[in-house]
């Protein structure tokens, strides 16, 4: 059984449909990689997984369990977080205070050993930690969004657009620690503008345009379709 | 030293035109401070011609600072609702005078106690003001319930949701009308509260410190809970983030309850005490509604820490301004500073630049 299965949805905002009977799946513990041109639709199938909009039509169904009509506050406490590609962070709270907001739902505890694992994860937000957010580099802050996003420790993380309008070298940073959480076992379904290079360290990947599901394989497969590589990867 | 730091060898162009370099130092944080500590000292020069004496004036700072703090409880909710349900609430006037009404049936159906020397009231006021207060956050959280959580749900325009606010400022004002009568009523009628003797010529009555006391209490309990609990940075972090909010599994529907619960309670509470210093009448929260609106403005939208400080510099810039003009001018005075702010520096004292 699949971790997350997205089924045939249809939906989009008002009465403007954007995603057609689109169907995406992620197993346990796998990294896939949603690609496709701009206005596709991937931040809209990352916003209907997490229940920001509703599906008109399909199922949505998390360990089994059909998530589909829950809002995002429910479908936290089911084991999924997500990173959205803007205004991901809290920009008038303090790092720390973003990363406590991330563990939200939890009822006290160890709060402080969730932090102090983030903080190995991410060493610079330890430095900065009672800055306020709005006042980081774009890469800092999308260290603050992943870190809020996994303060939960959940089995399946939504990035959308983690490395947009980041430097190269911090582009590699990021991507490193992509793999470093992936390899803790957490499944990571990512929307990515970096194809080439998120496709390399996909296990599987999907190829959006205009909201449907245009080819879909193993991250090598679809690196060395000849059709994938003209319309989507630059040549 | 560097050829393109003396000024001379820049460009005409480049360099900014007079009037838009003194415009732009008008419109810095210290600028604005700077006009409002020379409006306030104009203030105490106009009344010191007219021979009003160190004393009185000394009083009226007093008083002003102690009337800056119920303006300021009032303001304190206005800023948080409109942080987190991005409206102005003009109905947050009604909830202040409904806080003194409720306050004012408690009492009634209390036995009166003993007067608590030196201050006029008996433990009733006290127990009656701890009950008014989650009764009128209670009201408020009702109210949206109705109201507002309708209008959020179809994503109502902004003017719709502030229609309906001074709609509901109507229809609580009518009740109030209705329930209690047009009349002045008094918390204790004929009760006299001798002024204190004080060193300078300072004449102040024990309510007036008890009242200044607990807006310093409430003040500080509010400060701490914004800052300190997981409710008041849920608060916060709704505020700057509503969508980003709900994703990271904050039910925002609960932390407007909360924002409503504590904004009726702190305008409940302003409300006793201004009833407490003065008298009640129906319309007295409606009066206290452009200061309230005015402090919120000169501290920042969605700021309460700006909201008390602009409560501060309008409560006493009202009451020194009595010694030479009429009381009811008040809210012109407070008008005057509001709209001297819109046009200087329209985010405020606090408000950043970005
Ligand atoms: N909040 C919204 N309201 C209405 N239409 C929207 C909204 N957000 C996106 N859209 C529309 O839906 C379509 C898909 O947008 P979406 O953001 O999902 O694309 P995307 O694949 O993430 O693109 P990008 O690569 O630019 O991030 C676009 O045509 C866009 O204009
Ligand atoms: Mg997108």
């Amino acid at each position: 059984m699949p971790l997350l299965k997205v089924e045939n949805i249809t939906c989009g905002y008002g009465d403007m449909e954007v995603l057609r009977e689109l169907s995406v799946e992620v197993a346990e513990g796998e990294i896939v990689s949603i690609i496709g041109p701009n206005g596709a639709g991937k931040s809209t199938l990352m916003k209907a997984v997490f229940g920001l909009l509703h599906p008109w039509q399909g199922a949505i169904h998390f360990e089994g369990r059909d998530i589909s009509r829950l809002e995002p506050y429910q479908i936290v406490e089911t084991g999924m977080c997500y990173v959205p590609q803007v205004a991901n962070v809290f920009t008038q709270l303090t790092v720390e205070e973003n990363l406590e907001m991330g563990a939200f739902v939890l009822k006290d505890g160890d709060i402080g050993a969730r932090k102090e694992k983030i903080f190995e994860l991410f060493p610079r937000l330890k430095e900065r930690r009672r800055q306020a957010a709005g006042k980081m580099s774009g890469g800092e802050r999308q260290m603050v969004a992943m870190g809020s996003a996994l303060m939960l420790d959940p089995k399946l993380i939504l990035l959308d657009e983690p490395s947009a309008g980041l430097a190269p070298k911090m582009v590699d940073h990021i991507f490193e620690r992509i793999v470093r959480i992936n390899e803790t076992g957490l499944a990571i379904m990512m929307v990515e503008q970096n194809a080439t290079q998120s496709l390399r360290m996909a296990h599987r990947g999907y190829v959006l345009a205009n909201g449907e599901n245009r080819f879909e394989g193993t991250g090598q497969a679809l690196l060395n379709d000849p059709d994938v590589g003209r319309l989507y990867l630059g040549g | 030293m560097n050829a393109t730091q003396d000024p001379t060898a820049q460009a005409p162009e480049l360099t900014p035109r007079l009037d838009e370099r003194i415009r732009a130092a008008l419109q810095t944080r210290t600028a604005m401070a700077v006009i409002l500590a020379g409006l306030l000292a104009l203030i105490v020069v106009l009344a010191i011609v007219q021979d009003v004496s160190a004393g009185r004036i000394l009083s009226l700072t007093v008083w002003g600072i102690m009337l800056g703090g119920v303006i300021g409880l009032g303001s304190i909710g206005l800023t948080l609702c409109y942080g987190v349900l991005k409206f102005p609430n003009f109905s947050h006037g009604a909830m202040v005078t409904l806080g003194a009404y409720v306050t004012f049936a408690v009492m009634q159906a209390l036995p009166q106690g003993e007067v608590l020397r030196p201050f006029s009231f008996g433990w009733e006021f006290l127990v009656a003001l701890i009950v008014s207060m989650p009764v009128v956050g209670v009201v408020a959280i009702g109210i949206d319930r109705v109201m507002y959580r309708r209008l959020r749900q179809r994503n109502a325009s902004l003017v719709l949701f502030a229609m309906a606010s001074l709609a509901m400022a109507f229809f609580l004002r009518s009740i109030i009308y209705l329930v209690w009568g047009s009349d002045f009523r008094f918390y204790y009628e004929g009760r006299a509260n001798p002024a204190l003797d004080l060193p300078f010529g300072l004449r102040v009555q024990a309510d007036q410190f008890f009242i200044l006391g607990l807006a310093i209490v409430l003040v500080i309990a509010v400060y701490l809970l914004l800052e300190r609990t997981k409710m008041g940075k849920a608060m916060r972090a709704t505020a700057n983030n509503p969508e980003l909010a709900q994703v990271r599994g904050i039910n925002t529907e609960r932390v407007v309850a909360w924002t409503w619960l504590m904004g009726g309670a702190l305008a409940a509470a302003g409300g006793a005490m201004y009833g407490l210093a003065s008298q009640l009448r129906p319309e007295m929260g409606f009066w206290l509604l452009l200061p309230m609106f005015a402090a919120v403005i000169m501290g920042s939208i969605g700021n309460p820490r700006g909201a008390l400080a602009g409560a501060l510099i309008i409560g006493v810039a009202q009451q020194v301004s009595t010694a030479f003009l009429n009381p009811a001018y008040g809210p012109g005075v407070a008008f005057i500073l509001m709209v001297l702010t819109l046009l200087i520096r329209p985010q405020g004292l606090f408000g950043g630049t970005e």
